[in-house]
């Protein structure tokens, strides 16, 4: 039988709650690793606990720390930042039509707390057969719960950070959970032309200052897949 | 140092990709190359974070047996493809690293 009456937001909300549920046990070891991380680079713990409240996005607090461990200015190290979220923008362009519908303030808070989990999740939800409804809850059931997730764990990376032998390589497990991001993206042939070129010129440009081999790496990797999809297209 | 400034820059950035097209603009006005490029930001961005990860431990390039962290990374890469499991790569990798680690002394 089809509901003649859509979800209440209510129900929308708890539902993207437990739908995001199983996917924060990845975040635990993540967010711990972060928050260890801003500690480690010379953070205070204050400063550690804001840089990850306010910008929410584990990739980018990861490379913001490396950066101010190396010392680097603040606005390579914004760059840096900048260029491993430039993903934001393809899903906020693969999420905007869904969302178009709500006032600006909705649409500002849906934005601020958009994540790599979140987005996939989203698209699902306003994918399926119905109208949107009472929909935006439901993504702000998943990502509430995501943030205050996060947060937590971050908090208790940043206080237990000192205490965790540096010879359990910690650090390690954050390369690790990057690679646990890239495996599911690499989806096409374009999509491995982009990530082995990238890997390639990111260890060839090793030598460039303050870490510039990652933007220069990330364009010479979408350069990459890009020219394999129009000889593909052809 | 000012890490402040730092933290409020990259909280800027992050907010304004985040709200790029959902909040200011429309996605049907951007050129199609545009938009075809962003769909290759999330392996190449990626893929330039890890390769270093794994093959540059002290800076300099190391890809031999004595660098446990690439074969570590290679091994937690295949298993965590062939799983499609997202704890994976963290539940093998950080294991194979101390396996190799106390393997060589």
């Amino acid at each position: 039988m089809p509901r003649v009456t859509p979800p209440s937001a209510r129900e929308e909300f708890l539902a993207g709650a437990f739908e995001i549920a199983p996917l924060l046990l990845g975040l635990v070891p993540f967010g711990f690793v972060a928050g260890i991380a801003s500690v480690s680079a010379g953070m205070t713990p204050l400063e550690g606990f804001a840089l990850s409240v306010l910008s929410f996005s584990g990739i980018a607090q990861l490379i913001v720390c490396q950066l101010v461990a190396a010392q680097s200015p603040v606005l390579v190290a914004i760059l840096a930042g900048s260029v491993v979220s430039l993903r934001f923008v393809m899903y906020s362009a693969t999420v905007s039509p869904h969302l178009a519908h709500l006032d600006r303030r909705w649409r500002a808070l849906l934005a601020s707390l958009m994540t790599d989990q979140s987005f996939s999740l989203t698209t699902r939800r306003f994918s399926a057969p119905g109208g949107p409804a009472n929909r935006h809850w439901h993504t702000l059931g998943m990502s509430l719960t995501m943030y205050v997730a996060w947060q937590l764990t971050v908090a208790i990376g940043i206080v237990a950070g000192a205490s965790i032998p540096k010879a359990w390589s910690l650090d390690f497990a954050v390369v690790l959970t990057f690679i646990a991001l890239l495996v599911p993206v690499v989806r096409t042939r374009a999509d491995l032309a982009a990530a082995v070129v990238a890997a390639a010129v990111a260890l060839a440009a090793a030598g460039l200052p303050y870490r510039l081999a990652l933007v220069v790496a990330s364009l010479a990797g979408i350069a990459a897949g890009m020219a394999i999809e129009r000889t593909r297209r052809r | 140092m000012s890490h402040w400034e730092i933290i409020l820059g990259v909280a800027a950035v992050t907010f304004l990709l985040r709200a790029s097209f959902i909040v200011f603009a429309d996605p049907q006005r951007f050129p199609h190359a545009f938009r075809q490029a962003l769909l290759f930001v999330p392996p190449a961005v990626l893929a330039a974070i890890v390769a270093p990860g794994l093959a540059l431990p002290g800076g300099a390039l190391d890809l031999t047996l004595a660098n446990p962290r690439w074969v570590a990374g290679v091994v937690a890469l295949v298993v965590a493809a062939a799983s499609r499991h997202p704890l994976a790569a963290v539940a093998v990798g950080m294991p194979s690293l101390w396996l190799l680690q106390w393997a060589m002394g």
